[in-house]
């Protein structure tokens, strides 16, 4: 029974909603489409709930890094302490971002902060590029003639210059390019669709964890 | 020279950061101004929403958070008011949890500037999880998948969604995306079954991406980052952040494309000159949060 | 102005600073800003699920429609949870079968029609429907597009040997490749610029008179911060080889 319950019900139930919502796309009779609006209010509750488990295992990461005192505990309690503070301003503001104190954090801190965090990349892909960006092979140099051309051509100055460039950028996109991420897409979406089938079938488990 | 082109190419990089720091400092507080080229993908979506009637449904789904600001942020405004000038209906959300806030703001700071009024004329309605889980659920039942509006009203009662019971009734929707669930998400779980007409509008990183799509017509224009937006604002005759920012994309483009070439040059004149990798601070931001992105949904930026 | 919005523009831009000193180096501005950031955004998920989940998919349907039926979601979501109680994590699985199976279902057939068959329906259509014109641009182009598709899948194709006419097709498919990737980095330096406009953007108005130039005061104090901390972090380290040269009394 307990097998049953850990790993034959687990398995089961991955195989009848996905063959079921499978086959329903081919038949979209309103019984299987109510079934279908009802499981999708579904997933978005069930999901909601996952979003708890990240947050969770952060708590625990820099919880335990407090309780050892390993070097920099104290930006973990930075971690906690903004975290609450925004909880608690959160509810006192009922959610709401107008004219409230979570709009306030919002704005001042979330905003500038994983702004500048992401812009920082800005100066280290210039240094990448000075360093590493090197036509060291055929490839290579195919590689970077097209980027050269992509950011001369996607640029006014670029098509003030050579008003050619746009253009040709343009056509690089919409030809080469697009048939390179065309080959890549069906490729991708063939390796996915065999990966769910494997999935439903029972035969890639990893998704249940652990060993059983 | 030799020994020149390999000092230059151990140059300590905070050197490249000071460079790049005044290529975006200079042109923004000079701006000259140079004209932008309307590309046809832009033009596209811009036709699209000349062509509906007043009173269309327009849903705008604000698939970002405030990493990709500076790219979609400008795009939403010119769309939002493209929207509102052309009294469509417009019905906006977000599928990014910490993209709410930004959402919300824009929505309401467009619509407070042409007069609109929530509920009547436009609606929020704010952020549900599950990525194309609610784009399925809102296909089925608009109402099921967003119960209420960011503000607590339900959605069945506000008179700008009369009419609306699913995706199938929405005339354009156009999602502003920063990964996944995105645009792909919109048109494999959305447009596919739902037969409305899609728009994207992406960050600078995907949109070479997406040009498959736009082929094949399952997109029906692409917006590609803060050029597009730039695009968009000179199509509606717009001064926004997007033009602003266009002499500085162009700086700093010629500097990397500058770098770029003395680096091989320099290693023409320098063959076999070793690059230590940590001269100056390291590769890259975040080693110690647990945390080295902010969106537990995002799949690329 | 709101003495909440030049407070605030005085955070945000003291926020910003913190976290372009990593350009310089690891410090403790950055890693201050860094936790803030994951703190903030942690909190603030925590608040839109609350309203956003609990109170609005759940609290509200449950009981202002009576629709008592989603307690067996929220039943499910609860088990997820159990994966931080070792004896009975194995109850996660039963939601994650519900996930994962919902999921995989729903992605197949949609899959097969979006990003399969329209995408060679995409590759072929032009080519069919040039039969009758003159060959131009359009058609020439229609012809590289199919021949980047199947140089690209050959290539990609791990299971036949790369050897005769399919090594030839696997090269082509290559350099079809590196021109997208090209411009995929391309775009990339567009974003990544993108993003410090719009951060020098935003430094730049919190500078003017309006804001009591909060970037240009914050910038030299973040400056003399980093600099304190360097000549402290300098004491130390001299300090301590001073130490260690010193035998013990």
């Amino acid at each position: 029974m307990t097998l049953f319950l850990r790993r034959t019900l687990p398995l089961l139930l991955t195989f009848l909603f996905g063959v079921a919502f499978a086959v329903q796309y081919y038949i979209p009779h309103p019984v299987s489409e109510g079934a279908l609006t009802e499981i999708s209010i579904w997933l978005r509750i069930i999901l909601g709930f996952a979003m708890i488990l990240g947050i969770a295992s952060l708590c625990q990461v820099h919880y335990a890094k407090i309780r050892t005192r390993v070097a920099g505990w104290g930006y973990s309690l930075v971690v906690y302490f903004s975290m609450l503070i925004t909880v608690a301003v959160g509810l006192w503001a009922r959610g709401q971002e107008t004219g409230t104190g979570l709009g306030w954090i919002y704005t001042y801190t979330l905003l500038a902060l994983q702004g500048t965090m992401f812009s920082i990349l800005g100066f280290f892909v210039a240094s990448a590029a000075f360093r590493a960006f090197r036509a060291r092979s055929k490839e290579a140099t195919v590689l970077l003639v097209a980027a050269i051309l992509m950011m001369f051509g996607r640029v006014p100055l670029g098509e003030y210059l050579v008003p050619a460039a746009g253009p040709l950028a343009g056509w690089l996109l919409n030809v080469l390019n697009l048939a390179a991420r065309r080959g890549i897409i069906i490729g991708i979406s063939l390796g996915g669709i065999a990966t769910s089938i494997k999935i439903i079938f029972g035969i890639e488990r990893s998704y249940l964890g652990g060993r059983e | 020279m030799r020994e020149l082109a390999g000092k230059l190419l151990r140059l300590d990089r905070r050197a490249i950061f000071v460079l790049i720091a005044l290529a975006t400092l200079i042109p923004l507080l000079y701006p000259v101004g140079l004209p932008i080229r309307v590309s046809p993908e832009v033009r596209r979506v811009f036709d699209h929403i000349e062509s509906l009637p007043a009173g269309s449904v327009f849903l705008l789904s604000l698939d970002f958070d405030p990493a990709s600001k500076p790219e979609l942020y400008p795009m939403a405004v010119a769309l939002l008011n493209h929207a509102f000038r052309r009294d469509l209906r417009v019905v906006t959300m977000t599928l990014w949890v910490s993209g709410t806030g930004m959402a919300e703001k824009v929505v309401s700071g467009v619509a407070s500037e042409y007069g609109k009024r929530r509920g009547l004329d436009y609606a929020f309605l704010g952020y549900s999880p599950g990525g194309a889980n609610v784009i399925i659920n809102m296909g089925q039942d608009l109402n099921a998948a967003f119960p209420a509006d960011h503000y607590g009203e339900r959605t069945a009662d506000l008179p700008v969604l009369r009419g609306i019971r699913s995706l199938r009734q929405v005339n354009y929707v156009v999602s502003l995306a920063a990964g996944t669930p995105g645009v792909e998400s919109w048109y494999v779980y959305g447009k596919e079954k739902y037969g409305f007409e899609l728009g994207g509008g992406v960050t600078a990183v995907i949109a070479p991406g997406l040009y498959p799509f736009l082929d094949t017509g399952q997109i029906n224009g692409l917006i590609g980052g803060l050029r597009g937006a730039a695009e968009y604002e000179t199509l509606i005759g717009m001064k926004g952040k997007g033009m602003a920012g266009m002499d500085a994309q162009s700086a700093t483009h010629f500097i990397i494309i500058g770098l770029i070439l003395l680096c091989n040059l320099f290693y023409v004149v320098a063959p076999g000159t070793v690059v230590r990798s940590f001269d100056g601070p390291q590769d890259g931001p975040g080693p110690s949060t647990g945390l080295r992105t902010g969106s537990p949904q995002e799949g690329q930026r | 102005m709101a003495t909440s919005v030049l407070i605030g523009a005085w955070v945000a831009a003291g926020l910003t600073l913190f976290m372009f000193s990593f350009l310089y180096k690891d410090n403790p501005f950055f890693r201050f800003g860094e936790h803030l950031y994951v703190g903030v955004s942690m909190g603030y998920t925590i608040v839109r699920i609350h309203y956003d989940v609990m109170m609005k998919s759940l609290y509200g349907p449950v009981a202002q429609e009576g629709k008592w039926w989603l307690l067996v979601p929220a039943l499910l979501g609860l088990l997820v949870l159990t994966r931080f109680i070792p004896k009975v994590s194995w109850l996660s699985r039963i939601s994650f079968a519900v996930i994962v199976g919902f999921g995989s279902g729903v992605a197949i057939p949609r899959i097969i029609s979006s990003n399969i068959l329209q995408q060679v329906q995409g590759t072929l259509k032009p080519l069919l429907n040039a039969g009758s014109s003159r060959f131009g641009m359009a058609e020439l182009n229609a012809l590289l597009i199919l021949t980047g598709v199947l140089t690209v899948l050959v290539y990609f194709f791990f299971s036949i040997e790369h050897k005769g006419a399919i090594k030839i097709a696997a090269r082509i498919g290559v350099y079809f490749l590196m021109v997208y990737f090209g411009a995929a980095f391309g775009y990339t330096v567009m974003a990544r610029m993108s993003l410090v406009i719009g951060r020098f953007d935003d430094l730049i108005l919190f500078a003017s008179r309006d804001y009591a130039y909060a970037s240009v005061v914050l910038l030299i104090l973040v400056t003399l911060g980093l600099l304190l901390w360097e000549r402290g972090s300098t004491g130390l380290t001299t300090g301590g080889q001073r130490r260690t040269q010193t035998p013990p009394a």
